[in-house]
């Protein structure tokens, strides 16, 4: 995990390179699903609000859905992921992200998202 | 409270992650269900599935009251063997589904669902009347130790059981020096044994049934394998294929109900009605056509119109493909072939109506 990614309670993660946003879901959150079996995301060009669902993600045993940690539009999609789900349970896969979205979201938006050493408190 | 199995330690220690299934903190899994799950198919697994219940019944009526309370013909298990019957209702609903294992005359042993003991001593108790028979409860008393896979019973050989019961039979046997029943039965479509022992010697079982077969591959295994496992075998499961409103005809187990069977017993004229006249519902297998998953609860659609819901699904980690159970209205043109639609996230996707179970079984021995 990258020390100035943002995450949400829900256990997404943000991290800013050259004004994308890369979205994902944590190494905690992976742990927890268990083998992950099918990843469904949005198509390329698709606008989002903060909170609002844009994947799903599912376990051997359930179905989980993936939440905007800040608004935005999506510009790029990790189709490794989607044709092969069982890579994000491979420790030494390192392209994990989901989404890569652009955002014109204002600071209010960030209030609520965690730092990462506030985020590993969380979870312990 | 939630209740705990005497291997519970155990599970903590090989770093298992635990859920509460029908009250109990239980093993889900120790490291991934889909290599939990290979494990079983192609070496040996050894599950805790000592939150399930055991019933002793017994008494000179023991037999005229087993044949009053399930539709099988109990009257023609012999000593030793063991029988896949249900709990049925006046209406003919399922109550529980159970094993009955005849152990000596006017003795039985009967293996009930963790979450239906209850319900199953409740029914029980009130169907006793003019009975002479005495229904124990000694679930709080017995371990159940279930070891699962093709080598499976390479491995209670090697332990010095020579002569190893046949399917669907039961017998007293000695393992490390401790005295218990080992029965050829299980709910993965191995072959296999599950052993029943009393619960002070059940953590030392654990540990030298572990290391004795490592030389076979084995490893434990939990409750998300043993679901996936019993899914591709096509095995039902209480609470999701199977329930009170639900009767065994309609669950595509009519090869568990005699037709010769003369004494009357609880939901009798539904049942007969059904096998002679139809069902209105049945239980089919589906293979989703596409990479999506059905799930417990989700609909079943035909032609626009909502035809039933799933009632297990999942990956078929053997397979490869997604697998499903559903309840749908007994149409005449939808068989074996036929494409149907299942809702998942307001979308409708393809399913095919395929045999049961979708795994081949392996557990005749």
């Amino acid at each position: 995990m990258n020390e100035s990614m943002l995450c949400t309670k829900t256990h997404e993660y943000l991290l800013e390179q050259n004004g994308i946003y890369e979205i994902g879901i944590t190494d905690y959150a992976i742990q927890q699903l268990g083998d992950i079996v099918f990843v469904e995301l949005p198509e390329v060009g698709t606008e989002f609000e903060k909170n609002e669902a844009f994947a799903t993600i599912e376990s051997v045993k359930a179905a989980s859905e993936i939440y905007m940690p800040i608004s935005g539009k999506v510009v790029e999609i990790n189709e490794q992921i989607v044709n092969s789900p069982e890579l994000l349970n491979d420790e030494t896969f390192e392209e994990k992200w989901f989404i890569k979205i652009e955002s014109s979201a204002d600071q209010v938006e960030f209030a609520d998202l965690l730092d990462y050493s506030d985020y590993k408190e969380e979870i312990e | 409270m939630t209740k705990q199995t005497f291997l519970h330690d155990k599970h903590i220690a090989l770093g298992a992650r635990m859920v509460d299934f029908a009250g109990w903190d239980m093993p889900v899994q120790y490291s991934s269900i889909i290599e939990e799950h290979k494990t079983v198919r192609e070496k040996v697994g050894l599950f805790d599935v000592s939150h399930m219940g055991e019933l002793i019944i017994k008494g000179e009526d023991a037999l005229p009251f087993l044949n009053k309370i399930v539709p099988q013909d109990i009257s023609k298990l012999v000593n030793l063997k063991a029988i896949y019957c249900q709990l049925t209702n006046k209406k003919g609903g399922i109550i529980d589904d159970l094993i009955i294992y005849k152990l000596e005359d006017e003795k039985y042993l009967v293996i009930v669902n963790a979450s239906r003991i209850d319900e199953d001593l409740n029914w029980m108790v009130r169907n006793k009347i003019g009975f002479n028979v005495e229904i124990i409860n000694e679930s709080h008393n017995f371990s159940l130790l279930a070891v699962q896979g093709p080598k499976a019973c390479d491995l209670i050989k090697s332990l010095g059981v020579e002569d190893l019961p046949s399917f669907f039979t039961i017998k007293r046997g000695t393992l490390f020096n401790i005295n218990l029943w080992i029965s050829r039965t299980g709910y993965t479509g191995e072959d296999g044994v599950e052993i029943l022992v009393r619960n002070e010697f059940s953590e030392y079982l654990w540990d030298k049934l572990l290391d004795a077969g490592q030389t076979f591959g084995i490893k434990p295994i939990g409750l998300g394998a043993r679901d996936t496992l019993r899914l591709e075998a096509a095995l039902h499961l209480y609470g999701n294929d199977l329930d009170e409103s639900t009767t065994p005809v309609e669950a595509g187990l009519a090869w568990s109900i005699p037709r010769t069977k003369t004494e009357d017993y609880n939901g009798k004229s539904v049942i007969i009605n059904q096998l002679e006249n139809g069902v209105q519902k049945k239980l089919i297998g589906l293979k989703m056509l596409d990479r999506n998953i059905a799930r417990h609860g989700y609909d079943v659609y035909y032609n626009d119109e909502k035809i039933g819901t799933i009632t297990s699904g999942g990956i078929s980690p053997i397979r490869g493909d997604n697998i499903a159970l559903a309840y749908i209205k007994n149409l005449d043109n939808l068989a074996v072939g036929s494409t149907i639609q299942v809702m998942i996230r307001e979308k409708l996707h393809n399913a095919e109506i395929v045999k049961r179970p979708f795994v081949k079984k392996n557990n005749k021995g």
